[in-house]
C-alpha cells in the first residue's frame, strides 16, 4: 500500500484486517521472527515471500495461534488478540490452508469440510450427513469452488483437494485465509484456477495471505508483497511496481542471477540413446509410449511436462529402476536395455531422483552411510566385499564441504537435514563420481533459491566438462534456462522438441496441456541424434 | 464409511476353510466318513456352541478395530483377554470370601475394569511415552502371559483356579420357545452382549461423529487436530474401548467355564491372536470381524463336536491352525487389508 | 577438493566419534535403566504377592495387611546365587545363555535389517523337530565315536538351520512380494509351526509308546559333550554362538552384503536406487534370521532336551527381549543373553527354595521389553534431572 493510502486510512480510522505489530518469536537458540510489522488490508491478497527458513511459516503460525509470540501483538480489525491455540484464531475468523493438505483420504469431501464442527442429529451424537453435503454444496456454489460433496478425497485431484481445504476454512467462518505454498503441488492450469478462486474470495471481502517463494506468482496474484529474510521483514512493496530482480535481491540479500548465464554448447558424441522405449507404470498401464531420445556429450536435454505424464517412468526405465516393455537403451555405445541398475551405475550413470526421501537417501542413515549408496560395491568405497569406511568418510567430507551441506556433520541422520541440504548432498554425491551421464529429475524441487542457483550452476559446469545431462522438471523456467534442447512430454508421448531460446512460456504451457500451437515450429519427436 | 463390503475377502476365507476341511478329509483315514459326520453334527446345538466360542474372539477383534482405527495398533489383545479371564475368576473367588458374596456380575465388571486398566497403561505408554506400539503390545501380552499363572500360583498354589461359578443361561421370553431355533435364544449374558455389541460397534464407527473422529485420528491425525479435536483423547478412547471389549471377551470366556486355566498359553490359548486375524480378514469392519470370528469359532466347535459325537481324535491341532493359515493366505494372495494410514505412528501436536 | 579439507575431516570424524559414543552410551543407559525399573516393579510385585500367598514363616508383618511371605531382596539374591553360586548352576546359566544367544541373534539380525521377526519361536520349534528326526535316523549309520559325533552334531545343526531358514523365508517372501507385514505373518506362522510339529509328532513321527507328545531320545553320539558335570552345557555350542555374534557384527559393520541387507530392510526404494535387489535381500534377512532360530532348536535338542518334546520353552520370545535389551547390537546380545540366562536359571532356585513362582521371570521379561519400548519415559526423567535431550530410535536402531 502506498504511503498516501496509509495516511488516508489512518485519517479515516479504518483498521487493517490483519496487523502484526512488532512480532518476535524466539525458539531456544534461534530467533525465527525479529520484530516483524505487517499490515494487510481487507479485500486484498498479500504475498509473503522469503527463502526456506526465512521465518514465513513461523510468522503465520503466530498469526493463526499455533505459536505464542515472544513479543508483539496480533491485531485483527484493530483489536489486539491473544490466541491460546488455533481454535481461538479460528474464532476471530483466521483460517490456514497448509502446504500438506490436512484431509482424511478415506472420508468424503463433505465429511472433511465439517470435521470438528459436524452438524448432528439425534441429540448430537450422530452426524447429519445430508446436511453436511447440503451445506458444503451451498458454500462451494457461493465461492465458485467446484467440488462434489460425496466423493472420497482419495479419488479427487490435488487441485480439488485444495478447494476442499479452502472450503474447510470457509465453513468455519474464516474471513482471513492464509495459504502456505499453495501452488507447489498444482499444474499450471490448476494454479490459474486457484488464482481465479482467490480473486473471487477477495471480491467477497475476504483477506488473503499467500506464502510462496515463487516470485512470478506473487507478482501475478498479490496486491502487496512482503519479503522476509532471516526472520526480519525486509520490506513491503506494491505488486504493481515491483520487479522480479528487486524481489530476489530482497529475499537473498544480494544480486541473484535469475537468468542462467550459459555459454554455447559444444556437442560431442551421443552418450544416451533411447529408442522407441515403452514403459508401464505400477498398475501396468502404458506410461511412456514409444519414446525416443538422445543426449550428447556437452549438452543439456530438458524434459518438460506436468507431473504424471510419463516422465518419471521413462527416467526410471533409463536408470534401471523399471523394466522396459519394448525398445532399447544404448549408453556410451553399449546396449544396456537389460542391464541391472548396479551395472548402469558402474558404467558412469549418475541419477538425482525425483523423490529424494524415497529413493536417493536412506533417511535413517547418517550422511556417511548415505555417501556410498549406489556405489557401495565400487572402489574406493569397497573392494566389492568389505567396505572401506575411511575412504567413504573422506568422500563424504569432501562432498559436504564442496556442496556446502549443513550441518557439516557426516554423522547427522539424513532426515535431520532440510530439503535443500539433502538435495545438495545428493547432487554432490552423484556429481563427484565423474559420471559420463547425469540424470536429474526435479533437481530443485523444494529447494531454496540460493541452493537452486548453486545446483543449476553445477549442472552447467558438468555440461562444460563435456558430460551429457538430462534434466526433467515441471518448472518451466528451470528447463528453459538450462536446456539446449527441450522436449515436452504429454500423456506418455514426447509431443514436441523445441528450442528453449525461442519458445514462449505460453507455447510451452499449451504443449504441456497437450495442445500444439499452430504457429510453433516443431521439430517433431526427432530429438534423437539430430544435429542442432 | 462403507456398509459391510466383504464379498471377495469373505469369499476367499470361506474357500480357504473349505479347502482346509477337504485336506483334513484327505489326510485322515476315512475322509468321506468324516464329511458325512460333519454334516451330521451341524445343528442348532452346534450353532449355539459356536456362538459361545465366538464371544472372546469377536470381542477381541472389535476391540482391536477400535484401537487401530484411532491409530494405535494394539497387538496386546491376547494379553488383555488373559487379564479379563483371570480378573473375572480371581474377583469372583475373592468376592466369595467377602460379605458381598460371589456376585458374578460384580466379578464381570471388575474383570472389565482390570482389562481396561491395563489398556490404559498401554495407552499411556504409547501416547505419552511414545513407545513403539508393536513392542509395547508384545510386552502387554508377555506380561499378562507371565502374570496370570504367577498370580494363580500365589492365590491357588497352582496355575489353574478351582471352579468358582458360571453365568447362568438367560432365555429371551417368547423367542426361546420357538420350535427348532428356540435354543439360539437361550444363552449366557456375554452371548447377548455380543449380539448387541456388533451392530453397536458398526454404528458407532460408521454413523456417529465420534466414529468420524476415530477414522480421522487413524488416517490423518493432523487434520483432526487442526479441526480442533484432541487426537490424544480420541486415541485414549480407542485403546480404552479395546480394553473394555477384551475384558468382556476374556471374562465371558472364563465365567462360561467357571475356572481360570493358566498353564501353557493359558485358557485364552491364542484367541486374541485369532481376533487379530479376524479383524484383518474383516477389513476393520466390526461385522466382517464378527463373521470371521464366527467362522473360526465354528471350526473349533466342529472339531469339538466331531470328537465328542463321532469319536474323531486326531487333528484338533490342525483345525486350530486354520485361522492362522487363512489370514496368511488373505494377507499374501488377496492383497493387503487397508490399514489406517497413521496406525503405529506416534502423533505429536505442534502445540 | 581443497587441500585443507584434511583438518575439517579430522574435526568431522572427531565429532562423529563423539556422537556415535553419545548415542551408544544413551542406548546403554536406557537398557540399564529399563532393567533397573523392571527389577523394581518386579520387587514390588513379589512383595505384594507375599501378602496374598500362604507360607510357614513370613518375613514381615504389616499391621492391617497381614503377613508378607516374600522378601524381594532375598528373591533377587537367591536368583543371583541360583545362577552363579556353583559350577552346576553356572553350567545351567551358560546353557540358557547359549540358546538365548542364538534366538537373540536371530531377532537382532532381522531387526538390524529393519525387520521385526517375532517368528523365531516357530523357526526354532520346527528346526528342533527336523534335527531330532534326522539325528535319530543318522545315528544308526555312524560309528559311536568322536568322528561319528562330529558328523551327527554338524548334520543336526545344518538340518535345523535349513528348516528354520525355510520357515523364516516364508514371511520374508510374503513381505517382499506381497507386502504382508512381517509382525503379523511371523506371529501367525509361530502358531502354524507349533501346530504342525505337534501334529506330526503326535500322529506320525513321535514316540508312540508314551502318552506324552515327544520323539524318541537321541543317542549319545547326537549329544553335545557336557563341559561341566551336573549340567548338559557344552562349551562348544557357546563358542559357536559367540563366533556367530562376532560374524554378524562384522557382517553389518564391515561388509557390502550387510550394507545391502540393511538398506533393503530399512528403505526398500532407496536400496533399489542403490542397485540392490531389495526384495531378494529382505527374503535373505528373514531367512538368515530363521537359520539362527533353527540352529537354536538344533542346539536345544542336542544339548538340552535330547529329544523333541511338546511345550518347548519360549526361547524365541526371550530372544526378542534379549535383542531389544541389546539395542539389536550383535555384540550387545552377548551380555543380554547372559543376563536372561541367569534370570531363567535363577528363577528355578527362587521357585524351589522360596516358593516364588518361576513365572516371575516371564513378567520381568515383559517389563524389560515394555520399558525399553519407551525411551521417552527415561528421557523425561533425564530432563527432569537436567540431562541432555538427544533422540534415540526405539527399535531397528543401531549402536556400534
Amino acid at each position: 500500500m502506498s504511503p498516501d493510502e496509509r495516511d488516508r486510512r489512518a485519517a479515516t480510522g479504518t483498521p487493517s484486517s490483519v496487523h502484526l505489530d512488532g512480532i518476535t518469536k524466539r525458539f531456544p537458540g534461534v530467533i525465527a521472527n525479529d520484530d516483524v510489522d505487517l499490515e494487510v488490508e481487507r479485500g486484498t491478497i498479500h504475498a509473503l515471500i522469503g527463502e526456506n527458513g526465512a521465518g514465513k511459516t513461523t510468522l503465520m503460525n503466530v498469526l493463526y495461534g499455533l505459536y505464542e509470540p515472544t513479543a508483539g501483538t496480533v491485531r485483527i480489525d484493530g483489536e489486539p488478540q491473544t490466541f491460546e491455540d488455533p481454535g481461538d484464531a479460528m474464532d476471530v475468523g483466521i483460517g490456514m490452508i497448509h502446504q500438506h493438505f490436512m484431509l482424511v483420504d478415506t472420508m468424503t469431501v463433505a465429511e472433511n469440510v465439517v470435521l470438528g464442527n459436524e452438524p448432528t442429529k439425534w441429540g448430537g451424537i450422530v452426524t447429519d450427513r445430508a446436511r453436511a453435503n447440503r451445506e458444503t454444496q451451498a458454500l462451494a456454489d457461493r465461492y465458485g469452488l467446484e467440488v462434489e460433496p460425496t466423493e472420497l478425497i482419495e479419488e479427487i485431484s490435488v487441485g480439488e483437494q485444495q478447494r476442499v481445504e479452502i472450503l474447510k476454512t470457509l465453513y468455519r467462518g474464516a474471513d482471513i485465509l492464509i495459504l502456505d505454498e499453495p501452488t507447489a503441488v498444482l499444474t499450471p492450469q490448476e494454479v490459474e484456477s486457484l488464482f481465479d478462486i482467490l480473486r473471487e474470495l477477495i471480491a467477497e471481502g475476504k483477506t488473503i495471505i499467500f506464502i510462496t517463494h515463487k516470485l512470478g506468482e506473487a507478482l501475478e496474484v498479490a496486491d502487496e508483497i512482503s519479503v522476509l529474510r532471516t526472520g526480519e521483514l525486509v520490506g513491503t512493496v506494491d505488486a504493481e511496481t515491483a520487479t522480479r530482480e528487486e524481489l530476489a535481491r530482497m529475499m537473498v540479500g544480494r544480486d541473484v542471477l535469475l537468468e542462467v548465464d550459459k555459454p554455447a554448447a559444444s556437442r560431442g558424441d551421443l552418450v544416451l540413446d533411447v529408442e522407441d522405449a515403452t514403459v508401464e507404470d505400477d498398475r501396468g498401464v502404458v506410461a511412456a509410449d514409444s519414446v525416443s531420445l538422445g543426449v550428447h556429450e556437452g549438452e543439456v536435454v530438458g524434459i518438460a511436462g506436468v507431473d504424471g505424464n510419463g516422465q518419471s517412468e521413462l527416467i526410471e526405465a533409463i536408470t534401471g529402476l523399471r523394466k522396459l516393455t519394448s525398445g532399447t537403451i544404448t549408453f556410451d555405445g553399449r546396449d544396456i536395455t537389460t542391464d541391472s541398475r548396479r551395472s548402469r551405475v558402474s558404467a558412469g550413470m549418475a541419477y538425482v531422483a525425483e523423490d529424494r526421501q524415497k529413493r536417493s537417501l536412506v533417511m535413517e542413515y547418517e550422511l556417511r552411510r548415505n555417501g556410498l549408496l549406489g556405489r557401495q560395491h565400487l572402489r574406493p568405497f569397497s573392494d566389492g566385499r568389505l567396505i572401506d569406511w575411511g575412504a567413504t568418510a573422506d568422500y563424504v567430507d569432501d562432498v559436504i564441504e564442496a556442496y556446502d551441506v549443513r550441518p557439516t556433520d557426516p554423522s547427522a541422520k539424513a532426515h535431520s537435514l532440510s530439503g535443500g541440504n539433502q538435495q545438495k548432498f545428493i547432487v554432490g554425491r552423484e556429481f563427484e563420481r565423474d559420471p559420463s551421464l547425469v540424470i536429474a529429475s526435479q533437481p530443485t524441487r523444494g529447494v531454496d533459491i540460493g541452493s537452486i542457483e548453486f545446483i543449476h550452476n553445477r549442472l552447467l559446469e558438468l555440461r562444460a566438462d563435456g558430460k551429457a545431462v538430462l534434466v526433467v522438471s515441471s518448472k518451466l523456467d528451470e528447463v528453459t534456462q538450462l536446456s539446449d534442447r527441450l522436449a515436452v512430454m504429454y500423456d506418455g508421448d514426447l509431443i514436441a522438441v523445441v528450442d528453449p531460446e525461442t519458445v514462449t512460456e505460453n507455447e510451452l504451457g499449451l504443449l504441456m496441456a497437450g495442445e500444439r500451437p499452430e504457429d510453433l515450429d516443431l521439430d517433431g519427436a526427432r530429438i534423437r541424434g539430430t544435429p542442432a | 464409511m462403507n456398509a459391510p463390503s466383504l464379498t471377495r475377502r469373505q469369499g476367499l476365507v470361506i474357500g480357504v476353510i473349505l479347502f482346509g476341511l477337504l485336506t483334513l478329509g484327505l489326510i485322515i483315514d476315512g475322509g468321506r466318513q468324516l464329511i458325512s459326520d460333519v454334516t451330521g453334527v451341524l445343528s442348532v446345538s452346534y450353532l449355539t456352541s459356536a456362538i459361545r466360542l465366538t464371544v472372546p474372539i469377536a470381542f477381541a477383534a472389535m476391540g482391536g478395530i477400535f484401537a487401530e482405527k484411532t491409530g494405535v495398533i494394539n497387538i496386546g489383545l491376547e494379553g488383555l483377554l488373559i487379564i479379563g479371564a483371570f480378573g473375572a475368576v480371581a474377583s469372583l473367588y475373592a468376592l466369595s470370601a467377602t460379605p458381598i458374596g460371589a456376585n458374578i456380575w460384580l466379578a464381570f465388571v471388575l474383570a472389565i475394569l482390570a482389562s481396561t486398566f491395563v489398556a490404559l497403561l498401554f495407552a499411556i505408554v504409547c501416547i505419552e511415552f511414545k513407545a513403539d506400539q508393536i513392542i509395547a503390545g508384545l510386552a502387554v501380552w508377555l506380561i499378562a502371559l507371565g502374570f496370570a499363572p504367577f498370580a494363580s500360583i500365589i492365590i491357588w498354589s497352582r496355575t489353574s483356579s478351582p471352579s468358582v461359578g458360571t453365568f447362568s443361561t438367560v432365555s429371551i421370553p417368547g423367542l426361546a420357545a420357538l420350535p427348532s431355533i428356540g435354543p439360539l435364544f437361550e444363552a449366557t449374558p456375554p452371548v447377548f452382549l455380543l449380539a448387541l455389541a456388533v451392530p453397536f460397534s458398526w454404528y458407532l464407527l460408521n454413523r456417529t461423529t465420534f466414529g468420524m473422529w476415530i477414522e480421522a485420528s487413524g488416517e490423518d491425525p493432523k487434520s483432526l487436530d487442526t479441526a480442533g479435536v484432541d487426537v490424544r483423547k480420541v486415541r485414549y478412547a480407542g485403546v480404552l474401548l479395546s480394553g473394555v471389549y477384551c475384558g468382556i471377551g476374556g471374562a465371558g470366556l472364563a465365567l462360561n467355564t467357571g475356572q481360570f486355566v493358566g498353564s501353557g498359553d493359558t485358557m485364552i490359548d491364542g484367541r486374541g491372536w485369532i481376533g487379530l486375524t479376524a479383524y484383518l480378514i474383516g477389513n476393520y469392519n466390526p461385522v466382517g470381524a464378527f463373521l470371521a470370528s464366527f467362522l473360526f469359532a465354528g471350526l473349533d466347535a466342529l472339531q469339538l463336536q466331531l470328537q465328542q459325537i463321532a469319536g474323531y481324535d486326531v487333528s484338533s491341532t490342525l483345525v486350530e491352525i486354520i485361522p492362522y493359515v487363512a489370514v496368511l493366505v488373505v494377507l499374501t494372495f488377496v492383497g493387503r487389508t487397508r490399514m489406517p494410514s497413521a496406525a503405529g505412528e506416534h502423533y505429536e501436536s505442534d502445540e | 577438493m581443497t587441500d585443507d579439507s584434511g583438518s575439517i575431516r579430522e574435526r568431522g570424524s572427531a565429532a562423529l566419534d563423539r556422537l556415535v559414543d553419545a548415542t551408544a552410551a544413551e542406548r546403554i543407559t536406557i537398557s540399564l535403566a529399563s532393567l533397573v525399573f523392571a527389577i523394581i516393579v518386579g520387587a514390588v510385585l513379589v512383595f505384594v504377592s507375599g501378602f496374598v500367598a500362604d507360607c510357614a514363616d513370613p518375613f514381615i508383618y504389616l499391621p492391617g495387611l497381614g503377613y508378607g511371605c516374600y522378601n524381594p531382596l532375598e528373591v533377587y539374591w537367591t536368583m543371583l546365587t541360583g545362577s552363579f553360586g556353583s559350577m552346576t548352576v553356572i553350567g545351567q546359566t551358560l546353557l540358557q545363555t547359549t540358546l538365548l544367544l542364538f534366538t537373540g541373534l536371530s531377532v537382532a539380525v532381522a531387526f538390524r535389517a529393519g525387520l521385526f521377526n517375532i517368528g523365531t519361536q516357530g523357526q526354532m520349534v520346527l528346526g528342533a523337530l527336523a534335527t531330532a528326526l534326522v539325528v535319530l535316523e543318522l545315528a544308526a549309520y555312524v560309528p559311536d565315536n568322536a568322528i561319528g559325533m562330529v558328523i551327527v552334531l554338524s548334520t543336526g545343526v545344518i538340518v535345523g538351520a535349513i528348516v528354520g531358514g525355510f520357515w523364516g523365508m516364508i514371511p520374508g517372501l510374503m513381505k517382499a512380494y506381497a507386502n504382508a507385514h512381517e509382525v503379523i505373518t511371523t506371529i501367525m506362522l509361530n502358531f502354524v509351526a507349533i501346530g504342525i510339529a505337534f501334529w506330526l509328532v503326535q500322529v506320525h513321527v513321535g514316540d508312540l509308546t508314551t502318552d506324552s507328545v515327544q520323539t524318541e531320545t537321541v543317542p549319545a553320539v547326537a549329544r553335545f559333550p557336557a563341559t561341566i558335570s551336573g549340567s548338559r552345557f557344552s562349551v562348544i555350542a557357546l563358542i559357536g554362538a559367540l563366533l556367530v555374534a562376532a560374524g554378524i557384527y562384522l557382517l553389518y559393520t564391515r561388509t557390502v552384503i550387510g550394507y545391502d541387507l540393511r538398506t533393503s530392510g530399512i528403505q526398500e526404494t532407496a536400496a533399489e536406487y542403490g542397485g540392490v535387489n531389495a526384495k531378494r535381500n529382505i527374503v535373505t534377512s528373514m531367512t538368515l534370521s530363521g537359520v539362527l532360530g533353527g540352529i537354536a532348536g538344533a542346539i536345544y535338542v542336542m544339548m538340552v532336551q535330547y529329544r523333541w518334546q511338546a511345550g518347548i520353552p519360549p526361547l524365541g520370545f526371550d530372544g526378542i527381549a534379549v535383542s531389544i535389551l541389546a539395542g539389536n547390537n550383535p555384540v550387545g546380545v552377548i551380555p543380554a543373553a547372559l543376563l536372561f540366562g541367569s534370570l531363567k536359571t535363577g528363577s528355578v532356585a527362587v521357585d524351589l527354595s522360596l516358593g516364588v513362582p518361576g513365572e516371575l521371570v516371564e513378567v520381568l521379561r515383559g517389563l524389560i521389553i515394555l520399558f525399553i519400548a519407551m525411551p521417552e519415559f527415561f528421557r523425561m526423567i533425564g530432563k527432569r534431572f537436567g540431562y541432555g535431550n538427544g533422540s534415540v530410535a526405539t527399535d531397528g536402531g543401531e549402536a556400534q
